[in-house]
């Protein structure tokens, strides 16, 4: 008997299938309680005023969403994630190829880079934040005091107490962190690429960097288009961060749209208006994920 | 053997009931980490307690001061908020806006009630008392008497000594935080001494807008740029520094003058400080009345509170002179009950001048929309004091915040 001419009820309702859903339940019912229901609420919530508990209190329809655009704040924390996620991103994915690369040539002692290079995507990022945090300090930090006892910058800037300052530090802290994903990612793609191909073109007189050009990049595109996008949603939510750093300041020169989430909700109870930066944060990032996949699903047809 | 384990297991079962269904009633208390708190005491109430009661018992939870707020919200929103806890009273407010708290008198003995100082019930809201405080205290100014001996009666002369003193980086004349955090203390001292208030008092007693981007306000926070930018009498890189980070540098004698709480004291103690200190009133700008700032905070009473009876009991147990009158010791705050009151330990230089502080000191107003006050007048200074915008603009604009932020 064929598969078409089996009934919906059959194809769907069979002894195999009834299995995969008892299978199943346990992850879909926690799915739906931890992750879908509090989205859809925070949706919801997004179109009510909310009291200091974040208990709905009256229905004012999209008034909270133009609240939000008049707001200068809003535009410039989105304006600054933009930012923070361009800056962040490639700066990741250069840093990460150019290890790849190191990583992936043979020499004694690769396997303990190989490691060590895995140890900030691996350790707790409130733990490494924490520890930049230290490092960062403007009076006892290792920075500043190997900055000034070396000569190399006599008086350095005052730790993460100025917005430029602040917004770099964060930002290589960001950085430090993400490299080792795109190093690794990147790494296991290159060692897929057929060593064969290496050697035909090397014959055929290609040097190594046109190579790299011919050879490694277009055979890493499917992960470099992943690993990107990946980073991008992971990095323009990047919380963790900024916040233990500078707490978004000084005078809000960090903040951008997840720490304005946070602080709205947390530091002045204004769940409404968090749950409106959400949504937008929300829209944004579909739409990002949404061309991201318009473009690799069109490169990968032709 | 089915029916065989069935009985034993119903023994069992049985044997054991009586301890579930008569285990006594346990509350649970948030505790605050107030400087200079240890957690031996901690400890040592709750085992006390639970000890000597066979009808309540207690369970003491410690919380960092930053994060109970954050902790406690989560809790109440959670339907699942302790019986009790260490609460800021401009906190009550808002608990009471949402039906989280409800009034202390019902389950705190009548002896309890009437041993509290009644100056100190700052949470009486229409004649009921919403909390019960557990700590109230004026700030005052303390002055390392190594590096200074003077005493400012004004503001402005408080600037001259601190410029005259100032040594960096061996030490600094003031210390003043630059960084947002959880008190807006550091803005407040300025702003009150220059005849500021937060908000304007409607015809019927309510608070109107916010006023912090008056005069006053402007006038402080001017005077906070020009000590911090031109005449550079505050430490080094002030705007990395807030009060929990930046006191250890008095402790570590590298300040002069700084604005704190009655924890100096204990704090300098548990840092193994030496200099001597001088404390003084706070001082307002000249012309100004003397206005400095009291804090209180209270401990709440949740209405979803599991055990409200039980938390009652040990708040009158706590509230004996032998424990609380301990705890206003480790602290550092002067007492708020009058039997601890009368302890010689309070016959000291700092409390004498707590006690004179606390005279002419006025509390937070007590308002709802306290937190977007706080964030916005921080934003404010740090704008300010970054170069990003003139006191006026900084303040306008934290200003027109929190009346949104109210609905005014």
């Amino acid at each position: 008997m064929s598969e078409t001419s089996l009934s919906l009820r059959q194809r769907i309702w069979n002894p195999e299938a009834r299995l995969a859903y008892v299978l199943l339940l346990p992850t879909v019912v926690f799915l739906a309680a931890f992750m879908f229901y509090p989205i859809i609420y925070v949706f919801v919530m997004s179109f009510f005023r909310t009291n200091k508990l974040s208990a709905l209190t009256k229905f004012v329809g999209v008034k909270n969403f133009i609240g939000q655009f008049q707001d200068t704040e809003f535009w410039w924390a989105a304006l600054r994630s933009l930012i923070w996620t361009a800056i962040g991103v490639s700066s990741k994915f250069l840093l990460g190829m150019l290890i790849a690369v190191l990583l992936n040539v043979k020499y004694r002692g690769r396997k303990v880079a190989r490691m060590a290079f895995i140890i900030p995507w691996a350790s707790s990022v409130p733990i490494s934040a924490l520890l930049w945090k230290l490092v960062y300090h403007p009076d006892f930090g290792l920075l500043n005091r190997t900055l000034s006892a070396t000569g190399i910058w006599p008086n350095p800037p005052g730790g993460v107490g100025a917005p430029i300052p602040a917004f770099a530090a964060s930002m290589w802290v960001d950085v430090w962190i993400g490299i080792p994903f795109f190093a690794l990612v990147f790494l296991a793609g290159m060692q897929a690429i057929p060593p064969e191909l290496y050697e035909s073109a090397h014959m055929d007189g290609a040097g190594s960097w046109r190579s790299y050009f011919s050879i490694t990049l277009p055979g890493l595109r499917e992960l470099i288009l992943i690993s990107t996008l990946l980073s991008a949603i992971w990095t323009f939510n990047d919380f963790n961060v900024i916040y233990i750093l500078t707490g978004a300041g000084p005078a809000s020169t960090t903040n951008i749209l997840i720490t304005s989430v946070y602080i709205d909700a947390f530091v002045e109870r204004r769940f409404d208006w968090a749950a409106v930066q959400s949504v937008i944060t929300f829209v944004i990032l579909s739409i990002v994920s949404v061309i991201y996949a318009r473009f690799y699903f069109r490169q990968e047809n032709a | 053997m089915k029916k065989s384990i069935l009985f034993r297991l119903g023994v069992v079962i049985l044997l054991f009931a009586p301890i579930v269904v008569w285990s006594a009633p346990k509350a649970t208390f948030f505790w605050a980490g107030y400087d200079g708190l240890t957690e031996d005491f901690r400890a040592s109430l709750e085992s006390a307690f639970n000890a000597q009661s066979t009808d309540a018992q207690i369970q003491i939870v410690p919380v960092p001061w930053d994060s109970l707020q954050d902790k406690l919200n989560t809790a109440v929103a959670g339907g699942a908020p302790p019986d009790i806890s260490v609460v800021g009273t401009r906190w009550i407010l808002d608990y009471m806006s949402t039906d989280s708290v409800v009034e202390v008198a019902p389950y705190v003995s009548k002896a309890t009630l009437d041993n509290i100082n009644p100056a100190a019930m700052e949470a009486k809201v229409k004649g009921k008392l919403m909390g019960l405080p557990i700590a109230a205290g004026a700030r005052i100014l303390a002055l390392n008497a190594s590096i200074t001996k003077e005493v400012p009666r004004t503001i402005e002369e408080l600037e001259r000594y601190a410029i005259r003193f100032n040594r960096p980086p061996q030490h600094y004349g003031l210390f003043m935080p630059g960084k947002e955090h959880t008190e807006l203390t550091d803005f407040c001292y300025y702003f009150y001494g220059a005849g500021g208030n937060y908000f304007e008092t409607l015809p019927d007693g309510s608070y109107g807008k916010c006023t912090v981007n008056s005069p006053a306000g402007v006038r402080a926070l001017t005077f906070m740029a020009k000590l911090a930018l031109k005449d550079k009498v505050v430490e080094d890189n002030f705007t990395t520094y807030d009060r929990i980070h930046g006191h250890p540098l008095f402790y570590a004698g590298k300040i002069g003058y700084v604005m704190i709480g009655a924890w100096v004291d204990s704090a300098m103690k548990q840092a193994g400080a030496t200099f001597p200190v001088i404390y003084a009133d706070i001082p307002s700008f000249a012309g100004q009345k003397q206005a400095g700032l009291i804090i209180t905070d209270s401990v709440a009473f949740f209405k979803q509170g599991q055990n409200l009876q039980a938390a009652g009991k040990f708040v009158d147990f706590f509230y004996q002179k032998q424990w609380k009158g301990k705890f206003d010791q480790l602290i550092g705050f002067p007492p708020v009950t009058l039997d601890a009151a009368k302890d010689p330990f309070w016959n000291t230089p700092l409390y004498k001048a707590l006690n004179h502080a606390a005279l002419t000191a006025r509390p937070w107003p007590l308002v709802d929309g306290f937190d977007t006050l706080n964030h916005e007048t921080w934003v404010a200074c740090e704008k300010v004091f970054q170069g990003q915008a003139t006191p006026q603009e900084a303040l306008d604009a934290a200003a027109a915040a929190v009346d949104k932020a109210r609905g005014m």
